[in-house]
């Protein structure tokens, strides 16, 4: 596999939609390319936040944080 | 049921660009835009790391409705959504410490969180003929809903995230199922191939052709920024 395959198999990794066959291949390849396949499968995360950006955000219920922050100031204090 | 549609409307267009000031050797990142002054996700995130309830408390005024965006888009149920919005936050709160700058940036870590328990959430629940159910009752009620809704100042005001959608919807609509599957449903190769009745090749070819576009975009945009 040479670097630009593995480009495009990288931004198929990180939304997981790669095939088990295919993730053996790609292991490989992430560990044949070190550093430089780190760093480019770290930028694909890039993907992650472009998707959840694209969507209209939706208003969570009050209650909600109140919950939240009391267990979380509970789990503190315990 | 017609593709599932990604992303957004082309039809209004940001009415002006809302430039930010160039960095230098940032990572690709698309994080929206804060106030002067106010703390970066990064000191949130570490101030979570330092156990200060303040920080999750402005971290959560921050992402819940992106987060809880993200969560419905998965799942289809408002209820659920609520609960697993709570449990993420907590999930955020509990696994900070495993949080490092050097692997990404802090939005990014909490969208692949919230992803990930959203698509085992519904997993779990064995949820999918029922999803599929409301988002195609959905789908038929109110077409492109959540696409289309957004008002004109919102899109103005979200300049980073109006260009993000241009691009989605300017790709090909069998490549956005293709990725909309993938991402929000969590489904393999294999599965998107078997549901859309498409050879599993091509299907790979689109995923790779729609991600390399959104990829290059985003890195453009990065340079622009």
């Amino acid at each position: 596999m040479n670097f630009s395959e593995f480009q495009n198999r990288s931004r198929l990794y990180v939304i997981g939609a790669l095939e088990p066959e295919e993730l053996e291949e790609f292991e490989k390849a992430r560990k044949k390319f070190g550093k430089k396949a780190e760093e480019f499968i770290t930028k694909c995360y890039a993907l992650h936040e472009a998707f959840a950006l694209s969507l209209r955000p939706a208003k969570a219920s009050a209650a909600i944080k109140d919950r939240l922050m009391a267990m979380v100031r509970g789990k503190k204090e315990a | 049921m017609g593709p599932t549609k990604l992303i957004a409307s082309t039809r209004r267009k940001p009415k002006k660009r809302v430039r930010l000031a160039k960095s230098r050797a940032r990572p690709l990142t698309v994080a929206p835009q804060l106030e002067p002054g106010a703390p970066s996700d990064l000191d949130l995130m570490r101030g979570i790391q330092a156990e200060d309830p303040d920080a999750l408390s402005q971290l959560y005024d921050r992402y819940n409705g992106i987060l809880k965006a993200l969560i419905l888009r998965v799942i289809h149920n408002e209820a659920e959504a609520d609960d697993l919005l709570q449990e993420i936050f907590m999930e955020i709160w509990n696994q900070a410490k495993n949080f490092s700058a050097q692997k990404g940036k802090p939005l990014g870590w909490m969208v692949t969180l919230a992803r990930r328990r959203a698509i085992d959430g519904l997993r779990k629940k064995q949820a999918y003929a029922r999803a599929e159910e409301r988002l195609k009752n959905e789908t038929e009620q109110q077409p492109d809903a959540w696409v289309h809704n957004a008002t004109e100042e919102e899109i103005v005001l979200s300049d980073t995230r109006a260009l993000i959608r241009k691009v989605i919807a300017g790709l090909p609509p069998p490549q956005q199922q293709a990725i909309d599957l993938a991402f929000f449903k969590g489904m393999s190769q294999r599965e998107i191939a078997a549901k859309t009745n498409t050879p599993l090749g091509t299907v790979k070819t689109r995923l790779e052709l729609g991600l390399k576009k959104i990829y290059d975009a985003l890195k453009e945009l990065r340079d622009e920024l």
